[in-house]
C-alpha cells in the first residue's frame, strides 16, 4: 500500500486507521488528521473483523471515538494479546479539562479533542505511539517472565498437593501429573492449574 | 440549608412513600425528614424555592437485561422517592462507560463484574478507583452457537456438556480445520472467565484451542448469522434473540458454569461515594427495592415493558421475557436470571474472578489480593438496606471448583 507524495515534506507518514460509525464526523477528523502529516489508510465503521482490517491496512496507530461501539473490540484485541496491538487514541466532540486530565492521569496515551489545532495534534500523536511502544516492549518481557515463573510455580503446587494426598514422592507426583494430563490431551502447566484452583 | 422548613405537607414523622400507585414497591424510609419527597403533594401549593432540593446522579448503563433494575428504579420513581434525580444514560460500550466513570463523566455505572478489579490493576492503561455498592443479578448469559456447530455436535442435552464440546472442537482440529472463533462481550468480563472455565473444564486451552474474540452485545446475533463469529457468551436478551432469528442455538447458561454466580454490579467512582454518600445510599436503596419488584413473578410483564421502552425498542417481547421467565428456547434454566438475593457485594465470589484472571495471566503478580478487591465494600449496601428495613441475602453457593477435583482425580 502505498503512503502516497508527502514523504518528501520530511516528516514521515504516519498511517492512521480510523474507527468510526459516524461518516460525517469521520470525515471532519480525516480531514483534521491529514492535515498534521498522517494518513488515514482505511476509515471502519462496525467492521467485521477490525483485527484483519489492522494488518491488512498496515496502520500504525488507531484513532477512535470515545463514543463508538466499536471500542470493546479495540479493547479485546489489546487484552486478549491477540495478533498486533496498536495504540489507540481516542477522540472526544468534548470534554471538560479536568476530564481530559484524569484521562491522561489515569494512562490513556492519547485524547484528542475534536477542534483541536493540527499542528498540536501530530505532536500529541507522536507521543501517544512512543509510550504505547515502550509500555508494549515492557509488558511483552514481562508476560515471558511471568509465565514462565507461574506455569513453574503451578505445577510446583499441583505436586505438593499430590504428594499429600497420595503421600507420593516427588518423581511419582509428576509422574502421575503427567499421566493425567496426557490422558486428558492437556499441557502440564494447565493441569495443574486445574487442580491447584479446585483445591 | 435542608432542614424541615422545606417540607410542604402536613408535618408527620417518616413514613412509607407510595412512589407510584400501580404496583410500585413500597419504600418504607426512615431517615431525615428532609429527605422525604412528598410525591402525592403535587396539589398542594407549593413554591418552587421550597421544594426540597434533588441532587443529580449520572447512572450509566449498557443496554442488556440485567441494567433492569437501574430502569426499573427510575420508571418507578425509586430514585424521586429517595430525593434522588438520576440521569440515566445508555452506553454504547463497555470501554466507553468504564472511561466516563474513570474520568469523571459519569458518578456511577452498571459494570461487568471483573472490570472494578481491572480499574483497580490498571490494566488497559486506564486505572480508577472505584466502590461496589451493589450487585444487579447474578446469573443471565448464554452460550450460543451457530446453527452449524449445533448440527456438527448431533442431538446434545441441554446444559451442553464441557467434554462433548471439547471432543468437537479435537474432532476439528485434527480434520485440519480452523479452530472456533467465541465471542465475548469483553476482554475482562464474568463471560469471559466463566466460559474459559468451562472449555478448561472439557480440557481445552481457550487461548490455543479455539480463538477468542470480544464483540459489543447488540451485534452478537447478526455476526453468528453472517458466519464470522461460530459462538458467543453474552448477557441476555442477545442470547434469545439469536436463537429467535434462527441464527443459533443456546447450549448453556452461565448459570449452568457457576449457579448463581455473580453478575454486574453497581459501581461508584469512589471520589463520588466519599464526598456524597448520602446520594450514594439514597440510590443504592432505590437499586434493592427495585430488585425486590423485579423478582416478583407478578410484575415480570410490567419489567418486559419497561426494557422494551428503554432499552430494545426493536426487539419482541417474548425475547425480552425469557431471561425472566428463566427459560432459554422455551426450556427453563436450573440457574435463571434473579435480582433481589445478588444486591449484597460479596468479596469472596469476586475473589474466584480474581484467580481466573490470574490463571489467564490478566493480573500481573504485582497486584495483591487486598488491592484487586478492594472495591468490594458492604458499607453501602448495609446503609441502604437498613433503610428499607432488608435481611441479609441468604448465602450463596461456594463457586465451582470441587466437582472438578473428583472428575480429574477419578477419571
Amino acid at each position: 500500500m502505498l503512503v502516497g507524495d508527502r514523504i518528501d515534506r520530511g516528516a514521515r507518514v504516519l498511517r492512521v486507521l480510523l474507527v468510526d460509525s459516524d461518516p460525517e464526523r469521520a470525515a471532519a477528523v480525516e480531514a483534521g488528521l491529514s492535515a498534521t502529516g498522517c494518513t488515514v489508510v482505511a476509515i471502519a465503521s462496525g467492521t467485521r473483523d477490525l483485527t484483519r482490517h489492522v494488518r491488512d491496512t498496515g496502520a500504525e496507530v488507531i484513532v477512535c471515538g470515545l463514543d463508538d461501539p466499536s471500542r470493546d473490540e479495540l479493547e479485546g484485541m489489546d487484552a486478549l494479546h491477540r495478533d498486533e496491538p496498536r495504540p489507540v487514541i481516542l477522540f472526544a466532540e468534548k470534554a471538560e479539562p479536568e476530564q481530559i486530565e484524569a484521562a491522561l492521569a489515569a494512562g490513556v496515551s492519547a485524547y484528542v479533542v475534536e477542534g483541536m489545532a493540527p499542528a498540536r495534534m501530530r505532536p500529541v500523536i507522536e507521543v501517544a505511539i512512543r509510550r504505547f511502544r515502550a509500555h508494549q516492549a515492557l509488558r511483552e518481557e514481562l508476560a515471558t517472565a511471568r509465565r514462565d515463573l507461574d506455569e513453574r510455580k503451578l505445577v510446583d503446587r499441583a505436586k505438593a498437593l499430590l504428594m499429600s494426598r497420595h503421600r507420593l514422592t516427588e518423581p511419582d507426583a509428576y509422574k502421575r501429573l503427567r499421566r493425567m494430563a496426557m490422558d486428558r490431551g492437556l499441557r502440564i502447566p494447565i493441569l495443574a492449574a486445574l487442580l491447584v484452583d479446585a483445591d | 440549608m435542608r432542614n424541615g422548613v422545606h417540607r410542604t405537607g402536613p408535618e408527620r414523622g417518616p413514613r412509607p412513600i407510595h412512589p407510584r400507585s400501580n404496583g410500585g414497591p413500597h419504600l418504607a424510609l426512615p431517615g431525615p425528614e428532609d429527605r422525604l419527597v412528598p410525591l402525592d403533594a403535587d396539589d398542594a401549593p407549593r413554591p418552587t424555592l421550597r421544594r426540597p432540593v434533588l441532587r443529580t446522579l449520572r447512572l450509566g448503563f449498557v443496554p442488556l437485561t440485567d441494567a433492569a433494575p437501574l430502569l426499573a428504579a427510575q420508571e418507578l420513581g425509586l430514585f424521586d422517592a429517595v430525593g434522588l434525580r438520576v440521569t440515566l444514560s445508555a452506553e454504547p460500550s463497555w470501554a466507553a462507560l468504564r472511561d466516563k466513570l474513570a474520568f469523571g463523566a459519569l458518578d456511577a455505572a452498571h459494570l461487568l463484574g471483573p472490570m472494578p478489579i481491572a480499574l483497580a490493576a490498571g490494566l488497559t492503561g486506564v486505572r480508577a478507583q472505584v466502590t461496589i455498592a451493589a450487585g444487579l443479578g447474578a446469573n443471565g448469559n448464554t452460550v450460543t452457537l451457530s446453527n452449524r456447530l449445533a448440527q456438527d455436535l448431533g442431538r446434545f442435552p441441554s446444559p451442553l456438556a464441557a467434554a462433548s464440546f471439547a471432543a468437537l472442537v479435537r474432532r476439528r482440529a485434527a480434520a485440519g480445520r480452523p479452530p472456533l472463533t467465541i465471542a465475548v462481550v469483553f476482554p475482562f468480563s464474568s463471560h469471559s472467565y466463566l466460559l474459559r472455565y468451562w472449555l478448561a473444564k472439557g480440557g481445552l486451552d481457550p487461548d490455543r484451542d479455539l480463538r477468542l474474540t470480544v464483540v459489543p452485545p447488540p451485534m452478537v446475533a447478526q455476526r453468528l448469522a453472517e458466519g464470522e463469529i461460530d459462538g458467543f457468551c453474552a448477557g441476555e436478551p442477545w442470547g434469545s434473540h439469536a436463537a429467535a432469528l434462527g441464527a443459533g442455538r443456546i447450549a448453556l447458561s452461565s448459570g449452568d458454569i457457576w449457579p448463581n454466580h455473580p453478575e454486574k454490579v453497581l459501581a461508584f467512582d469512589t471520589a463520588y461515594a466519599t464526598r456524597d454518600p448520602e446520594s450514594a445510599t439514597a440510590c443504592t436503596a432505590a437499586v434493592i427495592a427495585a430488585a425486590r419488584w423485579l423478582d416478583e413473578p407478578a410484575n415480570q410483564a410490567e419489567a418486559v415493558n419497561i426494557l422494551r421502552r428503554r432499552a430494545f425498542p426493536k426487539l419482541d417481547r417474548t425475547e425480552i421475557a425469557a431471561a425472566f421467565e428463566g427459560t432459554a428456547e422455551g426450556l427453563p434454566l436450573d440457574a435463571p436470571l434473579r435480582f433481589h438475593n445478588a444486591t449484597l457485594p460479596r468479596r469472596e465470589q469476586a475473589a474466584w474472578f480474581l484467580r481466573q484472571m490470574r490463571r489467564w495471566g490478566h493480573v500481573p503478580a504485582a497486584v495483591s489480593d487486598s488491592l484487586a478487591l478492594a472495591p468490594w465494600r458492604q458499607e453501602i449496601w448495609r446503609a441502604a438496606a437498613a433503610r428499607l428495613h432488608e435481611a441479609e441475602p441468604p448465602a450463596p453457593p461456594p463457586p465451582p471448583s470441587s466437582p472438578l477435583t473428583d472428575s480429574l482425580e477419578h477419571a
